[in-house]
């Protein structure tokens, strides 16, 4: 009953660190500039989930597999007053869409609210075992 | 006389339907923790084929006992592995043919109402279980 | 006056038309008969009706369990039946022992 347990944690754990790199992503969206004020476009982080979980030496529940950074093109804008211009006027910015972000927070949500009913069942079904001492 | 005690009434058949119950829920959990996984397969067991299992033992304990009461012998099968202490699972994965583009094989509202089902299995044999207890209970403190 | 065991009438020998029929119109009396055998068949009447409806309720649960039936309503009400004949029994024993332990202490 305990292992259940463990495995709804895990997946609560992997779907929060979804949704804080789907945060991380839309408040990046529009940052060109690294922390040293360099011109370095924010990257787009992936989160990619894989069943098992080797903190806890399972082979069920999910864990982070890897974070990666998307390497696709930057978004270009036409903007041929900045100082951060190529040779032909355009800036890239990064290829963050909001609404493709949000849709995936909505999904980790989801995936985190079942797995806290999966607790709750387990939490009841403990309690129940042990009314049959009582 | 105490294994009368011990076997006696539906106790048996209870208790592995307990366990039963108790080892799928651990699974129908990792289903769901394993919801956004990219290509992952849901795994489970049958449920009929183990309540063919246990209604065959329990046929079998009705023929060889008769009115008095003795221990239940239920057969392993691939699926559900049965010992004297406890059972395991050897669960299959149940595709819905319905792939999402992360290959995974998910069905949101079955998962859920697979874990409220087994939820309500656990809770109903164990609170005939513990009528069976209460029962055997009184008898032996010719109390009621 | 209701008179499930039928005990009444029987141990006080009175002369009596009939049993209470229930309200419900269910089975008449496990007295209803002249009693022929004495209290101890009678006893032994109402222990054989004890163990018939627990082995009703045991076969319900089983089947239940096995998945051969899915009514929860009716084995819980049968597992009921049961329980409450069962203590209505272990009472009636427990009077009568007690009665005899009274009886076995009179000085003759």
């Amino acid at each position: 009953m305990y292992g259940s347990l463990d495995i709804s944690t895990s997946g609560m754990i992997a779907n929060r660190t979804r949704l804080e790199a789907i945060s991380a992503n839309i408040a990046g969206s529009d940052t060109i500039l690294n922390q040293d004020g360099q011109y370095e476009p924010f990257r787009r982080r992936i989160v990619t989930l894989a069943a098992g979980d080797p903190s806890g030496n399972s082979d069920q529940g999910v864990h982070v597999a890897s974070i990666d950074l998307d390497n696709g093109p930057p978004m270009m804008k036409y903007e041929p007053d900045s100082a951060f211009a190529n040779a032909d006027g355009y800036v890239g910015y990064p290829n963050i869409d909001i609404v493709t972000e949000q849709m995936n927070a909505m999904e980790a949500q989801r995936s985190y609210e079942a797995n806290i009913t999966a607790a709750e069942a387990t939490k009841s079904m403990m309690s129940v075992a042990l009314q049959l001492l009582a | 006389m105490i294994d009368g005690v011990t076997n006696a009434d539906a106790i048996p058949a209870l208790e592995r339907l307990m366990q039963f119950a108790g080892q799928r829920h651990r699974l129908i959990v990792n289903n769901i923790a394993n919801l956004s996984t990219p290509n992952f397969q849901p795994s489970d067991v049958s449920i009929s084929d183990f309540q063919q299992q246990l209604g065959q033992a329990i046929d079998q304990r009705r023929a060889q006992y008769g009115a008095s009461d003795g221990g239940l012998a239920l057969a392993s099968t691939d699926q559900v592995e049965v010992s004297e202490q406890g059972m395991t699972l050897h669960p299959q994965p149940v595709g819905n043919n319905i792939l999402f583009h992360d290959g995974n094989d998910r069905n949101v509202e079955r998962t859920m109402q697979s874990l409220v089902e087994n939820f309500m299995t656990y809770r109903t044999a164990a609170q005939f279980l513990r009528n069976r207890f209460d029962l055997i209970n009184t008898a032996i403190r010719e109390r009621v | 006056m209701p008179d499930p065991l039928g005990l009444l009438g029987y141990a006080a020998g009175l002369n009596r038309t009939g049993p209470m029929v229930p309200l419900r119109g269910g089975s008449e009396g496990p007295a209803a008969d002249a009693p022929a055998g004495g209290f101890k068949q009678m006893l032994q009447d109402q222990i054989d009706q004890v163990n018939e409806l627990q082995n009703d309720a045991k076969h319900a649960m089983e089947d239940l369990a096995a998945g051969r039936r899915d009514d929860v309503d009716s084995v819980m009400t049968a597992t009921l039946k049961a329980d409450m004949a069962f203590r209505m029994l272990l009472q009636v024993r427990n009077k009568v022992m007690d009665a005899y332990e009274e009886v076995k202490q009179l000085r003759i």
